[in-house]
């Protein structure tokens, strides 16, 4: 298991945010926290990430345990809900920006915005700003920037929720083939069941701070373990959807 | 969204450690009280050149209102005195305003090597607070009024409202300008020449209030100096006559010829400016026998000529019968004596309470 | 232009239908609006003649009245220059100490969520409700002889009131919020994001505020920098209370205004508020350059 989190709990004012969550991810795969709101999901990832700290349990990540560790030493990019871009500074910059950190060299900067520019298919837009791009195309520098650092595990808050109907299909595909070609272990939080069935090969469905079940998309929509899952998954909507 | 605004709490990572590196709030105050100290400091490094211990040439005075002109003048006199005396140079710095108002500023801090107050209240005061040396009136010469003062009237040329007394001055119509005693040591001599005026006049003390009641009753504006009354009354043009020092009322001549003129009333007092050192502050300064020789040097025959010229009466009674033809020597004067000394005179008329908040607040 | 630009935009986007619409409903609405429009402009125009031109033609003529010479003995006046040095480092200091305050305060209270938050903005603010004459009283009962603080500022020779620090402090404490405020908006409403993004990434505070926080905060900063001066410039009443008048030590230019005016030097007065007037263009120049240049 590549990451794992072993009997978490948290609580905020009272409210049982977590409630024993245990799960595994193996490295390399895509998975999605998936469940209705208020459900916990994004609690898991910004404990994931070092933005929140489990009142216990463990946090695995690569075999070490890195609750003690803070957000940027534990190897992760995270893609904002609102994508969080520096609206300052360009789209290179913003890119870089996590190896500007490390205090790599320059020429080893520009090697790697470059790098990450074709891969996002964006190489001509280096200099512009953010306000400048579409909500896909901030989305796409938002996935790059998250990647340049080389993290080990990509986290993505709700990635397509700020994204429009008629580009969300497109980003989808998009985003599934991109992480599929770096191969980068990702888990991504979504209310949204098409897109975690589509994206994902590893759903873990979450209800109200607990775990409701474990499983590819087909395990899931076929096999329901518990009657929420029953409820919450949609059969028709999904085979009418289709891959 | 509860949830939300907690979340970021931890922000401060997992120990409490702060993501933000550097700028956590702890380091934030520190750097606050940081630079407030240090500009403080530089401050007082900057600014208090004048005040080292035991430099001893510079002096500061600080003095009522109306003596600005005279000061300006008399720190000349005095730095070339001293020089020839063999003295080095001296640097004197004035500072100007109602005379209670000057006071309460030494009390507080301001260190005055010398003050030259408009009455000897003021200064007693000063004594109160521990600052003046028991004695200082004997300091001087003349109860140390290096030079006197008195009370007239400052009216428009042509005198339309046809003041010719106090007993004008409750007249219907008639505007009043004089300063506020709470302030003004001028405002204190005002006040006590009014009341002298009733009781040479045979009144009873009912009388004499209700006579200074409708007196401030017509008084338009109440300022905190007398040159702030001057200037009321002669740069705004406001109220028909002023209630002024004689010398205010003569400077006011000087700059506006033609278009004022003096009414001598039938009674005024001697208004008596003291001087004294400030025994605490000339100690620090190590300016004990400069701040001496100062005021010793108001006594001069050149100091009082000087004042003279600056319309106040010198004390020195040879040189005061040069300046007969100016001043008005025959005039009824009371003293502060008749009101039996200034501590009884400020407790009975000016004191919080007393005779004067009773009349201006009614 | 742009108003061509936009017309011409409008033309393009909206259809010809709605543009027909328009012409039926406009001409009764423009006579009436173009009266209202005439007579607001009128009115502005009338109160800014009244309350600016006028007494800037005032000072002007008066400033002037005895002649070009009288003027510039006024000015090049001992006293006056060393008045105008207090003036210019008394304002330096508050603008440099509430630049700093300003910026870690506005940081600190609209990034981080703690008890007591709306307190400390609140407290801040106090320099904006209290008189300045008051708050120089508040200085004499702390650092005066009677005060609390009077017996070791005394024991240790430190002068603040009645000296050049006291001067300083004053100016300090009026023009207190005026950068904050103007830092706290923008601060609130850029949210956390980006910040919490860098620091994700390892960004250290300073880093994190250089690179993302700063850029999005200097015109503001800049605009908070130039009130602050025209403020800290034109301090009276608290400066008043706590110099002691201590002429070419403590007066400011303002103090020193008012005492030429005292002595019936009218016409020096007016020249020395020249000096001040000259300085408020100053700032506004430099204030409508920073507004062009933003654009």
């Amino acid at each position: 298991m590549y990451v794992e989190m072993k009997d978490i709990c948290k609580t905020f004012d009272g409210f049982q945010a977590s409630d024993h969550v245990s799960f595994g991810i193996e490295k390399g795969q895509m998975a999605a926290l998936l469940g209705p709101s208020g459900s916990g999901k994004t609690t898991i990832l910004r404990m994931l990430a070092g933005l929140d700290r489990p009142d216990s349990g463990d946090i695995m990540i690569n075999g070490f345990r890195v609750n003690d560790l803070p957000g940027n030493k534990r190897g992760i990019g995270f893609v904002f809900q609102n994508y969080a871009l520096f609206r300052y500074m360009t789209v290179a910059d913003n890119i870089g920006f996590g190896l500007e950190v490390q205090k790599k060299s320059k020429a080893e900067i520009k090697e790697r915005v470059e790098e990450l520019l074709e891969l996002i298919s964006m190489e001509d837009l280096g200099k512009r700003y953010p306000h400048q791009l579409s909500g896909g195309q901030k989305q796409r520098v938002a996935f790059a920037r998250a990647l340049a650092p080389g993290p080990g595990l990509l986290l993505l808050d709700e990635p397509f929720a700020a994204i429009d109907a008629k580009v969300r299909r497109e980003l989808r595909n998009w985003l599934r083939d991109m992480i599929g070609r770096v191969g980068i272990t990702s888990i991504f939080v979504t209310h949204d069941q098409e897109e975690a069935m589509e994206v994902a090969n590893q759903v873990i469905i979450i209800n109200q701070g607990k775990i409701e079940q474990i499983g590819t998309p087909e395990e899931i929509c076929f096999h329901p373990k518990t009657e929420f899952v029953a409820d919450f998954i949609e059969t028709e909507r999904f085979s009418q959807g289709g891959k | 969204m509860r949830e939300k605004i907690k979340a970021f709490l931890p922000l401060f990572g997992p120990k409490g450690q702060n993501c933000f590196g550097g700028l956590g709030k702890k380091t934030a105050a520190f750097a606050l009280c940081g630079i407030l100290a240090a500009s403080c400091l530089a401050g007082c490094g900057d600014g208090s050149g004048s005040d080292k211990k035991g430099d001893g040439t510079e002096l500061l005075n600080v003095s009522y209102d109306p003596t600005r002109e005279f000061y300006a003048e008399y720190n000349d006199i005095f730095c070339k005195y001293w020089k020839e005396q063999g003295g080095s140079d001296v640097t004197v710095t004035q500072s100007h305003g109602g005379s209670g108002s000057q006071a309460r500023s030494v009390i507080e801090g301001n260190e005055a090597d010398v003050v030259t107050l408009a009455l000897a209240h003021d200064i007693t005061a000063i004594e109160n607070s521990g600052m003046i040396e028991e004695g200082w009136s004997e300091e001087f010469e003349g109860d140390s009024a290096p030079y006197t003062s008195t009370i007239v009237f400052l009216v428009r040329k042509g005198n339309e409202k046809n003041i010719k007394d106090w007993d004008d001055l409750v007249k219907d119509g008639v505007e009043v300008i004089t300063p506020n005693p709470k302030t003004s040591g001028g405002a204190c001599w005002n006040f006590l020449a009014a009341w002298a005026y009733e009781q040479q006049n045979g009144k009873s003390e009912q009388e004499t209030e209700e006579f200074l009641t409708k007196l401030y009753q017509n008084v338009l504006v109440l300022d905190s100096g007398a040159r702030g009354a001057t200037n009321t009354f002669v740069e705004n043009r406001q109220g028909d006559v002023l209630i002024a020092w004689e010398n205010e009322a003569y400077l006011s001549l000087d700059t506006h010829p033609d278009e004022y003129e003096i009414v001598t009333p039938s009674v005024s007092i001697l208004a008596q400016p003291s001087v004294a050192v400030v025994d605490k502050y000339a100690k620090d300064h190590g300016t004990e026998e400069l701040a001496a020789a100062y005021l010793e040097h108001l006594y001069s025959d050149e100091a009082q000529r000087l004042a003279g010229k600056h319309h106040y009466r010198p004390s020195n009674e040879e040189i005061l019968q040069e300046f007969s033809d100016k001043f008005d020597l025959e005039m009824n004067l009371v003293t502060i004596d008749d009101f039996g000394g200034w501590d009884k005179a400020y407790e009975t008329y000016f004191q919080d309470g007393a005779v004067f908040d009773q009349i201006y607040t009614e | 232009m742009a108003k061509k630009k936009q017309r011409s935009y409008q033309q393009d986007v909206v259809g010809d239908s709605i543009n027909s619409i328009q012409k039926v409903v406009k001409p009764s609405e423009e006579g009436g609006s173009r009266i209202v429009k005439y007579l607001l402009i009128g009115l502005s125009v009338l109160f800014l003649f009244v309350m600016l031109a006028l007494p800037l033609a005032v000072v002007a003529a008066n400033a002037w009245k005895e002649g070009w010479e009288a003027y510039r003995k006024a000015v090049m006046d001992e006293y006056t220059i060393k008045a105008l040095q207090l003036t210019l480092l008394a304002t330096v200091t508050a603008v440099a100490v509430n630049t700093v305050f300003g910026v870690f305060a506005a940081f600190l209270l609209s990034k981080f969520y703690f008890r007591g938050r709306q307190a400390l903005a609140a407290l801040i603010d106090i320099p904006f409700s209290i008189s300045p004459v008051i708050a120089g009283l508040v200085f004499i009962l702390t650092f005066g002889n009677m005060g609390w603080m009077g017996d070791f500022l005394d024991k240790y020779d430190i002068k603040i009131v009645f000296a050049v620090p006291g001067v300083i402090l004053a100016t300090i404490f009026v023009t207190f919020p005026f950068v904050f405020r103007e830092l706290f908006p923008v601060l609130n409403a850029q949210g956390k994001d980006e910040e919490e993004a860098a620091a994700l990434m390892g960004a250290n505070g300073w880093r994190i505020f250089w690179r993302i926080t700063f850029p999005h905060i200097k015109w503001a900063l800049l605009y908070g920098i130039i009130l602050c001066s025209a403020r800290a410039m034109g301090e009276f009443g608290a400066v008043s209370v706590i110099s002691g008048h201590l002429r070419g030590k403590t007066n400011t230019l303002p103090l020193h205004v008012e005492i030429l005016y005292n002595e019936f030097n009218t016409a020096a007065a007016f020249a020395v508020s020249s000096i001040l007037v000259a300085l408020a263009v100053l700032i506004l120049i430099v204030k409508s350059l920073v507004e062009w240049k933003k654009k």
